[in-house]
């Protein structure tokens, strides 16, 4: 065991109590799965820490007719059950019900999961991103709200003085669905990850996970799936679509070379599709 | 800081860094060495125990987020003379286990499953299992055990609520 460390630990109660703390200097714990293993990865865990459990407006998921709004501190698992059998959150309920094994799912968050920085295969992120979800922060200066890629980008910069305190989601999907691929199905990291939603105008998103560092859309597939004669979702035909319009630059890492994760996206967006024309919305 | 908690049914006080892994005082502090820790990762569930009913890697949870809660181990599931855990019977009668080494974990992850889910097929047993490896057995007897396990408990009627400890 390590040698007892004076360590300023806050478990905070409201988010001012948390907001406090972050401005004296704690790192924000969420269900700790990510920050636990900053030791393995050679960074010293954080000399304050302002856990988020025990607030309970970051702990619920809300779904009313037309959005839905998802606390940072929910679990991967209570999102799983809280969104189960609605429509339009197919994809995430996958992401959710599917990411890393059991265990970790009732412990990680979905702020947790968006919040770790340089980690490139949050099933969350892809899946967030066709909902075109919103994110709010609790920042030094107030609340801020500000579209998923946005805070994807920005999130090394934004984090610094922020607590991500809500996901805002808008009912506007007819169907969606996530297609991850691990090497193997025992928890691991996945090679590459797809998600795909069709919204109420039947226009279809399509966002990629782990195969560049950070998760984004496949604006280059979705518009020249637009630009075709008639709109249609066919499986053999956006697989090409994606083979010919694939401008990711793969990653290396431990699972996977970058061309590897780079070549699978065509076959993985045309699982995609077949798995959406099987959704409620569209079948 | 201080952080108590109630382990295995009593009451429990760590005085000590409260971002120290669980597994480390449940080992060290407490010699309950059946939690086992092998990843420290989460990858291998071998140190899974239940904290507030959920299993969950102790590996990975901080003793301050325990603060207040109620932790069980492996040595809690049935004391001393206390009948084994149906699943830790089945497990026993079908000679499922080898070097035993992820036993622990594998245990604490589906008594919990059993409990929440007495109608599961054998496709959801695996998933259950996807956090828990085991380098010996090749699984399939341990899917069978548990199998075995809910079966029976459907046919002594213990359906409602899933199989107790
Ligand atoms: C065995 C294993 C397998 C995994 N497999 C997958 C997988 O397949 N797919 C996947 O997506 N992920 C996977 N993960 C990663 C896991 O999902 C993340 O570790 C998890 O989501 C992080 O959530 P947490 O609540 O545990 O975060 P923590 O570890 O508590 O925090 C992570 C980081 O985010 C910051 N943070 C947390 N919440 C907030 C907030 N609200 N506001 C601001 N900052 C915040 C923390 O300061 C920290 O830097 C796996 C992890 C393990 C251990
Ligand atoms: S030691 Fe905790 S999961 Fe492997
Ligand atoms: S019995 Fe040896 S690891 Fe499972």
């Amino acid at each position: 065991m390590a040698p007892s460390v004076e360590r300023s630990f806050t478990a905070a109660s409201t988010l001012e109590e948390a907001m406090a703390a972050r401005r004296q200097g704690a790192a924000v714990l969420a269900g700790g799965t990510w920050m636990m293993r900053d030791p393995r990865r050679g960074v010293d865990l954080p000399e304050a820490v302002v856990a988020l459990h025990r607030i309970p407006a970051l702990s619920k998921v809300e779904i009313e007719p037309d959005h839905v709004v998802i606390g940072a501190a929910v679990t991967h698992a209570v999102l799983g059950r809280a969104l189960h059998g609605a429509v339009g959150f197919e994809g995430l309920v996958a992401a959710a019900e599917n990411a890393a094994n059991p265990g970790i799912r009732k412990v990680a968050t979905v702020g947790g999961n968006l919040c770790a920085l340089d980690f490139a295969a949050a099933d969350l992120a892809p899946a967030l991103l066709v909902c075109e979800a919103a994110v709010e922060l609790e920042t030094f200066e107030g609340p801020k709200l500000l579209g998923i890629s946005d805070f994807l980008k920005d999130r090394h910069a934004l984090l610094a003085e922020a607590i991500v305190t809500r996901i805002h989601l808008r009912r506007d999907l007819v169907a969606s669905a996530h297609i991850r691929l691990p090497l193997r199905k025992a928890g691991d990291y996945p090679v590459a990850i797809v998600s795909l939603a069709v919204d109420k105008d039947k226009r279809c998103r399509i966002a990629v996970g782990s195969v560049e560092p950070v998760a984004r859309r496949w604006t280059a597939l979705e518009q020249a799936m637009r630009a075709g004669p008639a709109y249609a979702l066919d499986p053999e035909r956006t697989a090409e679509l994606a083979l010919e319009h694939n401008d990711f630059q793969g990653r290396g890492g431990k699972e996977a070379e970058g061309w590897y994760r780079r070549q699978v996206l065509p076959p993985l967006v045309k699982r995609g599709v077949a798995a959406l024309l099987k959704t409620g919305g569209l079948a | 800081m201080t952080v108590t908690f109630q382990l295995n049914g009593e009451d429990c006080r760590f005085d000590g860094d409260p971002m120290t892994p669980l597994v480390d005082i449940l080992r060290q502090e407490r010699f309950l060495t059946g939690t086992k820790a092998v990843c420290r990762e989460g990858f291998c569930g071998a140190c899974t125990v239940h904290v507030d009913d959920e299993a969950v890697p102790s590996c990975l949870k901080p003793v301050g987020l325990v603060q207040g809660c109620a932790v069980t181990t492996i040595e809690g599931l049935s004391f001393g003379s206390q009948a084994l855990h149906p699943l830790q019977a089945n497990f026993e009668a079908v000679d499922a286990v080898q070097c035993g080494m992820c036993f622990p974990g594998m245990v604490m992850s589906l008594s919990a499953f059993v409990r929440d889910n007495p109608h599961a097929s054998r496709p959801e047993i695996k998933a259950a299992m996807a956090g828990n490896i085991c380098r010996c057995t090749g699984y399939e007897r341990i899917v069978d055990a548990v199998a075995d396990c809910l079966d029976q408990a459907r046919k002594a009627g213990q359906l409602v609520g899933g199989i107790h400890v």
